[in-house]
């Protein structure tokens, strides 16, 4: 006997981004509607297709944030196929790709989306007050590392210097990772710093000091804002639409505990890596364009080491002479990234919905030349928990 | 006054598991714990991560170690760790394997160097709490 389970083909359908910075005399709950309802209109969608969703429900009272389907039956005025979430920190909307996709090649939806919203004054670490969200986000971790002063900055500074030490990585290679990303923000229309024009490697170096060695340009930036990607069931799509599907796709959960950790230079990214890759069938040489979580700029160095386009302690030497602008040779997060781009929310969402765009040929001023082949690597936490994801276009 | 004026203390709702830590730290006494097959760990925690072993004791360290990496923080989280910039954090591995983070004190954040030789120094900071810091190593 054969089933159905595993039948289906799954596109990655529809993507939206809203304008990014400060949401904070908005609503969360009518930018959740906006941001879904354009990024199911981007895949020729509407409410009226939603069966299923990865992540949170429009904010509310009672148990909202607890049980998110029921949420959105209520809303949707019928029951929900399906709900999932993953746990990859700031990219679980993005790592949740995989069970969007799995979800609707197996028949249990058919229109998934994932939603991410920063706006309102918020709490916590998507408050719209900077200092607010500045001392929740220092408190993530344990007693054993916030009693001492620590903060997201701090975190990963420790890391810096350890991957300084052990290869000889430069605060001038970090700055090469701000520059290109950058100017990539110079060339979206949404990126939270692209008005403020490029900067230089000296611009990075000269920039306020937060936590040696990473300066002010070396981080990433605190702002709001809304992205939903939506993963749709081939045959509810029209002939004629863009086609972005997921070939490859992997996890890798490195540590919690930064003293328990087996290194500070090397993390898990290339277990997730090499599991997207073999699954996918490509090597990273058939890889087009990259977007790749950079809280900091040290991550961007550490991520392209760990996820296996150069060796490690090698990610200083690649990154220079602007070796991730969309012309370089390996262009990575051409939205600007966190750095530049916009670091609003379950932020990994924002590298996917990229990639959505580079791979249909829609980027515009920054489209990167025959994009076919693109990997996503998003991190949660101070490089703690990875996925990566491999996508191409038919 | 708010809460932020003051430098954070550990949490009032520890698990029990680590509580034995901090009673040791008041004592003065830097207490690791070790699983039956020796293995040394830090942060609390009721599994060992080598050998899975659930059953442990609260071993003694020499509390010296060397600086394995740190920064130098020049913006804090909060007014009271603010005030105190520019201060250094330390991960410290210490002479029996684990590394511990805490503030690496008693020197200019310029003479730090990973590899550097540090110290523990016990800081009873009120009547409840006694934390541990680091400081350079002294001579002998």
């Amino acid at each position: 006997m054969t089933g159905k389970f595993g039948a289906r083909s799954a596109v990655i359908a529809g993507v939206h981004m809203t304008r990014q910075g400060d949401l904070s005399d908005e609503q969360p709950a009518s930018v959740y509607w906006d941001v879904v309802k354009r990024a199911l209109a981007d895949a020729g969608l509407t409410l009226a297709d939603i069966d299923g969703l990865i992540g949170p429900a429009p904010e509310g009272v009672g148990l909202r944030a607890s049980l998110p389907g029921g949420v959105m039956a209520d809303l949707l005025g019928r029951p929900l196929r399906f709900h999932a979430s993953t746990a990859v920190g700031a990219a679980s909307i993005a790592a949740g790709v995989g069970l969007a996709v799995m979800a609707v090649e197996h028949g249990m939806a058919d229109v998934v989306i994932l939603p991410t919203v920063s706006a309102g004054k918020g709490s916590g670490y998507t408050s719209s007050d900077r200092g607010a969200a500045i001392v929740h986000m220092a408190k993530l971790g344990t007693p054993y590392e916030w009693l001492w002063g620590t903060t997201r900055v701090a975190d990963h500074a420790v890391i810096a210097r350890r991957h300084m030490h052990e290869y000889g990585t430069t605060p001038g290679q970090l700055a090469e990772v701000a520059v290109a990303q950058r100017h990539s923000a110079t060339l979206h229309p949404r990126s939270v710093m692209g008005a403020k024009g490029e900067i230089t490697i000296d611009d990075v170096l000269g920039s306020r000091v937060i936590a040696e060695p990473l300066h002010l340009l070396d981080s990433c930036l605190v702002n709001q804002g809304a992205g939903c990607i939506v993963v749709a069931a081939d045959d509810r799509l029209d002939r004629g639409r863009p086609r972005v599907r997921l070939l490859g796709y992997g996890q890798a959960h490195s540590y919690l505990d930064p003293c328990s950790a087996p290194s500070l230079t090397t993390f898990s990214g290339g277990l997730a890596a090499d599991t997207a890759f073999g699954m996918a069938g490509v090597t990273r040489d058939d890889i087009d364009v990259v977007s790749l979580s950079d809280h900091f700029t040290i991550n961007v160095i550490i991520g392209l080491e760990d996820a296996g386009f150069c060796k490690k302690g090698e990610g200083g030497a690649f990154v220079e002479g602007g070796a991730l602008r969309i012309d370089g040779r390996l262009p990575t997060n051409t939205f600007g990234g966190y750095l530049s781009g916009t670091h609003a929310g379950q932020c990994g969402a924002f590298g996917l919905i990229e990639m959505v765009e580079q791979l249909r040929g829609t980027a515009g001023a920054r489209q990167v030349k025959d994009a076919r082949l693109g990997y996503v690597h998003g991190v949660g936490g101070v490089m703690q928990n990875h996925f990566g994801a491999i996508l191409a276009r038919d | 006054m708010s809460a932020l004026d003051e430098k954070f203390l550990p949490p009032g709702d520890l698990p029990d598991l680590h509580k034995p830590f901090w009673a040791h730290l008041r004592a003065h006494s830097l207490r690791l714990q070790q699983c039956e097959d020796g293995h040394l760990r830090f942060i609390p925690s009721e599994q060992c991560g080598k050998c899975g072993s659930q059953a442990w004791t609260w071993e003694p360290v020499s509390g010296r170690g060397k600086v394995y990496t740190f920064t130098v923080v020049h913006r804090g989280p909060t007014p009271a760790y603010q005030a105190e910039t520019p201060y250094v954090i330390a991960h410290v591995e210490l002479e029996e394997g684990p590394r511990m983070i805490s503030n690496l004190i008693d020197c200019t954040p310029a003479e730090v160097r990973i590899g550097m030789p540090v110290e523990v120094v016990f800081d009873d900071v009120n009547a409840d709490w006694t934390l541990y810091r680091f400081k350079p190593a002294g001579e002998g």
